[in-house]
């Protein structure tokens, strides 16, 4: 689908009760160095994007090492669509940071 | 990890070439010249010339893995050093493994015969057989991607067919389920091979008198979540005569082959590969992806794999 925008990307991110069961089938948390490489930590950072917070380089290790392989969207009691919900906040982020980002 | 610099490095490759990595655009099609294929018809054959860029793309990874281990500076100026500029990738891609390239061609054969067995009729587009623009799409280059996706939607539609046949699953789940969302109007149809070859399965016919092996299969996630291909790929083997056995982690459920982050971080995609690897090897059989990202991504762990293309045509061919 075409990236959604910030309120749809803050709506969806909303979703999120935080309770975690998305990190236990992510292929990228085991092998990272913080909770941004997991799905729970990637839903957190796009809505802080959304909100227009700084793309550190650890955000954007966290939102761009994301395999959108879905299996997290599998095991979320909230439905959330967590690869398009990162492919939205790396969309923002070329919208916003076109300059610096590429 | 130099995201910028290999977000650019990719886009601007696509949109100046068309390609992800610079290749020789004869080297995407080359592989039909056998085959006598026609030009067009009511169904194409639509590769989005994944497979063939696979090798390619497996080169630039191993290069980015050998400037990741070295410690003096970023990895832009690493690069930049190695390349002279960072558009210039043709030294990096040359190094392709050429045995990777002939697997792949022969896969995309061994697809092409398999259709034909099938009763299925079929040309195919040539030199158009472009490249999908799926890593714009993956990287969230909207505009790019949109542009991107515009000019291979105006190809497919020119070629005049109905039905478009897709052979791997990141091309298949851009053009059934992307580029509806990203190009007014598109209405062709899109089937995967697989899902094609299993709706024809009658018209095929097993070798007889041939004993059958095991088989271990890795489902690919856009295959297995995306685009609902489960059941065809083990039909098939299964009426190929072989033994199908399955990882812990299979079907909708199957474990990714860290493919999507080798050039973004080709160390965390080496430790998913080799944690998938070490799972497959596990189970014994021969180990078989249907993915030419999962192909290379499991070889360059020391996966001995082999595409379920090859499987199916040298039992039913």
């Amino acid at each position: 689908m075409a990236a959604w925008g910030r309120s749809r990307l803050l709506e969806e991110a909303g979703k999120c009760a935080y309770c975690g069961f998305c990190e236990a089938v992510c292929p990228t948390l085991p092998y990272g160095r913080h909770r941004g490489y997991g799905p729970r930590g990637r839903v957190l950072l796009t809505a802080h994007l959304a909100r227009g917070g700084k793309a550190s380089p650890e955000v954007l290790s966290s939102i761009y090492t994301c395999l959108t392989c879905a299996a997290c969207t599998l095991k979320c009691p909230a439905g959330i669509d967590i690869p398009a919900l990162v492919r939205a906040a790396r969309s923002l982020l070329v919208a916003v940071h076109e300059k610096t980002i590429i | 990890m130099d995201v910028k610099l290999i977000l650019s490095l990719l886009a601007e490759n696509v949109e100046r070439t068309g390609y992800p990595v610079p290749v020789d655009v004869e080297r995407i099609y080359s592989w039909a010249k056998p085959l006598n294929l026609p030009r067009g018809g009511r169904a194409v054959l639509y590769t989005g010339a994944l497979y063939q860029l696979a090798p390619y793309i497996n080169s630039l990874v191993r290069h980015l893995e050998s400037l990741e281990g070295r410690r003096a500076g970023g990895l832009a100026l690493r690069l930049a050093k190695t390349l002279g500029k960072i558009i210039d990738l043709g030294k990096v891609v040359a190094k392709a493994d050429p045995g990777e390239i002939k697997a792949v061609e022969e896969v995309l054969r061994s697809i092409a015969r398999l259709l034909s067995a099938a009763g299925v009729e079929y040309g195919y587009l040539y030199e158009d057989d472009m490249y999908s623009g799926v890593i714009l799409y993956d990287m969230g280059l909207d505009e790019a991607f949109a542009r991107h996706a515009k000019m291979v939607a105006e190809t497919l539609e020119k070629s005049g067919a109905s039905l478009i046949i897709t052979v791997d699953p990141h091309t298949t789940h851009v053009l059934r389920s992307v580029f509806p969302e990203y190009v007014d109007g598109f209405g062709l149809e899109v089937k995967n091979y697989l899902e094609i070859l299993s709706e024809n399965i009658d018209s095929l016919k097993p070798r007889r008198g041939e004993a059958g092996y095991r088989v271990v299969i890795h489902d690919p996630c856009f295959y297995a979540r995306h685009e609902g291909i489960v059941e065809e790929p083990r039909q098939l083997l299964r009426f190929a005569g072989l033994e199908v056995e399955e990882p812990p982690r299979s079907g909708k459920m199957t474990y990714c082959c860290g493919g999507p982050v080798e050039a973004v971080s080709p160390s965390l995609s080496r430790r998913i590969a080799e944690t998938r690897l070490r799972e497959l090897q596990g189970v014994g059989g021969r180990i078989v992806t249907m993915c030419p990202i999962c192909y290379v991504n499991l070889r360059r762990v020391g996966g001995k794999v082999e595409d379920i293309a090859l499987h199916l045509s040298r039992r039913l061919l």
